[in-house]
């Protein structure tokens, strides 16, 4: 839950207007915890490797490109020195194979076709897709996912549940909106979780 | 001799093997996973399912909400999969049946074809949805029952990244009557390991072990507020109880259930007359307390009302903050979305599948749900899949294995030729 800690901190207002400080924390507060709420909600699509794990893939992909290019490699000497003996072929063929991929271990080469490839297929966030196939421009008629999504329900409320226990939850927290169902609970989230997901 | 290869390519489990098989013949995680933060090495799929400690494995996935999103990693997991799964043949004497998941984006089809074609060099290349194989295989298997004689039914997929609800007619989805919840086993996972994080013990970078303890001890209330009233209650009166212990690398790398009779109990929580809620004798007491303690040397964590609040959310996204309708309003959304004539058909012959309809009563719930918001004189009818993970793929070998599939294909020469927008055109969705 830490990571959506720096999202919600940045929505904290500029405005100057003279009112209670505690009542200015309460007007921005209502803000940030819809802030919350959705970074919340985002969270449980996440998957849980972090950031630095792109890089680490990064490698494995250029390596697994070398490895393509050293099979072409490979393959164009077959072609060239069919014919020969073959015990000599092959000596020859390992020398070349090796010599290759030390050169490509060295030099982290890539051609151009594999950096336009790259650029291709860079992975992407799914917001960045659903932005870039512009669904919005569609004529309304035409299904697709945006229109696919079932809409809020009609019948039922929200039901709150207690954050500590998880029992119905008929009280919410001042300070953090957090809901909780009694006295008991109330201690365990003041002593430990209070603010934890708005702050 | 020509081969299919049929792909179920799901945001979780890929289900991989050749056409007109009975089961799939490779069955792995879609996702790559390191094991530490300390190694460098990137485990693939089936590498993963046979990992020992599965303890803080940081897991990638080519999926981000139900849609290829890192054709990179995809290519990586297809290739290892598809070199163990067939050896006589080389792609590019074979078709390919990909499952894909329903309203997918332009930009994804597009690296899919490239992929298919381009990468791997398959002959030719069928797309179809999941809901219409599920409709094809149910049908087969009952000729003389309603869905196949109506030829129409409403196949409810709970996924691993969403929920749809989908009308299927004369074996074609309905596209405008698809309605979809954003919520699926992923999110289930992730809020399960939330609530223990937050309650016990923190686990929010053990996704594999949650998975399994949402797979083991998670079940669907048939009545939630007097639910919450029993998990309420102390000692062997609360029947929900139950004690997961974690792997603590040394006596057992796997976690495990440490009572299942314990965890069992919610089973006959209907049966209200079964269990007395009298007095327990003194050594039965002691011996409750002892078992029911938890034990700090041992890493593990005790679930009560975790267990039915968390499938609860698909029945009550709001509850989670969503602004989404529940399952049962879904279903009715995408039949009213349909012409009345098929309204009672479709209600009687809704068929569930996916992993996530796996919960124990489900489909009881779903019915109960379901019953007061469908008109008094139509029937409603809920059918399980008997393997909700692998009726798609089952469909989908059925498909391939029909005679005109082949005609139904694109080839990879008139993809060269008209390029990929144009192809798709052909399978209408």
């Amino acid at each position: 839950m830490d990571e959506e800690a720096p999202g919600s901190m940045r929505r904290t207002s500029s405005r100057t207007r003279k009112v209670a400080s505690k009542m200015a924390a309460a007007l921005a507060s209502s803000d940030n915890r819809m802030q919350a709420e959705l970074a919340r909600l985002e969270a449980l699509e996440n998957d849980n490797a972090g950031i630095e794990a792109v890089e680490v893939n990064d490698d494995d992909d250029a390596s697994l490109d070398d490895e393509d290019e050293l099979a072409f490699y490979e393959i164009t000497v077959d072609v060239v020195i069919k014919g020969d003996n073959c015990v000599a072929i092959a000596d020859f063929h390992n020398s070349i194979a090796v010599h290759l991929k030390r050169q490509m271990k060295n030099s982290k080469r890539k051609t151009r076709q594999a950096k336009a490839l790259e650029a291709r297929k860079a992975p992407r966030t799914f917001m960045e897709l659903l932005q870039e196939a512009n669904l919005e421009a569609l004529p309304p008629h035409v299904p697709s996912y945006l229109r696919a999504a079932v809409g809020p329900p009609s019948s039922t409320s929200r039901r709150y549940f207690c954050t500590v226990c998880g029992f119905t939850a008929n009280y919410t927290c001042v300070r953090c909106g957090v809901r909780f169902c009694s006295i008991h609970c109330q201690v365990v989230h003041n002593d430990t979780r209070c603010l934890k997901f708005v702050a | 001799m020509s081969y299919v290869v049929v792909l179920d390519n799901g945001g979780g489990y890929i289900k991989a093997g050749i056409g007109g098989d009975r089961d799939p013949s490779v069955v792995v995680p879609n996702c790559i996973g390191r094991p530490s933060a300390s190694s460098k090495k990137w485990l693939i799929a089936d590498q993963l399912q046979s990992l020992e400690d599965p303890t803080s494995v940081a897991l990638r996935r080519p999926f981000d909400r139900g849609y290829l999103t890192n054709p990179d990693l995809q290519k990586d997991i297809w290739d290892r999969l598809l070199r163990s799964l067939h050896s006589p043949t080389s792609s590019s004497s074979s078709s390919l049946l990909l499952v894909e998941p329903l309203f997918n984006l332009p930009s994804a089809q597009r690296t899919v074809d490239e992929l298919v074609f381009e990468d791997f060099g398959f002959r030719s290349l069928f797309v179809a949805d999941s809901p219409s194989l599920v409709h094809l295989y149910e049908a087969s298997r009952r000729p003389e029952g309603l869905v196949s004689r109506a030829r129409c039914s409403l196949v409810v997929d709970c996924g691993f990244s969403f929920s749809h609800a989908a009308p299927v007619l004369q074996n074609f989805t309905v596209n405008y009557g698809v309605k979809r919840l954003d919520l699926g086993g992923k999110a289930l996972t992730n809020y399960l390991k939330e609530l223990v994080s937050y309650r016990s013990v923190n686990v929010m970078d053990e996704t594999l072990i949650m998975d399994d303890v949402k797979e083991k001890l998670c079940f669907v209330s048939l009545d939630v507020p007097r639910d919450l009233q029993i998990a309420w209650k102390q000692g062997k009166n609360n029947k929900f109880k139950c004690t997961y212990v974690l792997p603590d690398g040394v006596t057992h790398t796997k976690g495990f259930v440490k009572d299942w009779d314990e965890a069992k109990r919610y089973l006959n929580s209907a049966d209200q007359r079964s269990y007395e809620s009298g007095h327990l004798d003194a050594a039965e007491q002691l011996e409750d307390r002892k078992r029911n303690r938890i034990d700090l040397t041992k890493n593990e964590f005790n679930l009560s009302n975790e267990r039915f609040l968390v499938p609860e959310m698909l029945f009550r996204p709001a509850d989670l903050g969503m602004n989404q309708a529940g399952l049962a309003e879904c279903i009715v959304r995408a039949v009213n979305s349909c012409h009345p004539n098929i309204h009672p058909v479709l209600y009687e012959s809704i068929i569930l599948t996916g992993g996530s309809t796996l919960f124990p009563q489900f489909a009881e719930r779903l019915y109960n749900d379901l019953r007061p918001l469908v008109p008094d004189h139509y029937q409603v009818k809920i059918t399980k899949q008997e393997d909700p993970t692998l009726g798609v793929w089952r469909g989908g070998s059925l498909l391939a294995s029909s005679p005109d599939f082949e005609s139904m294909c694109v080839t990879k020469a008139e993809y060269e030729e008209f390029g990929s927008a144009r192809c798709r055109r052909r399978f209408f969705h």
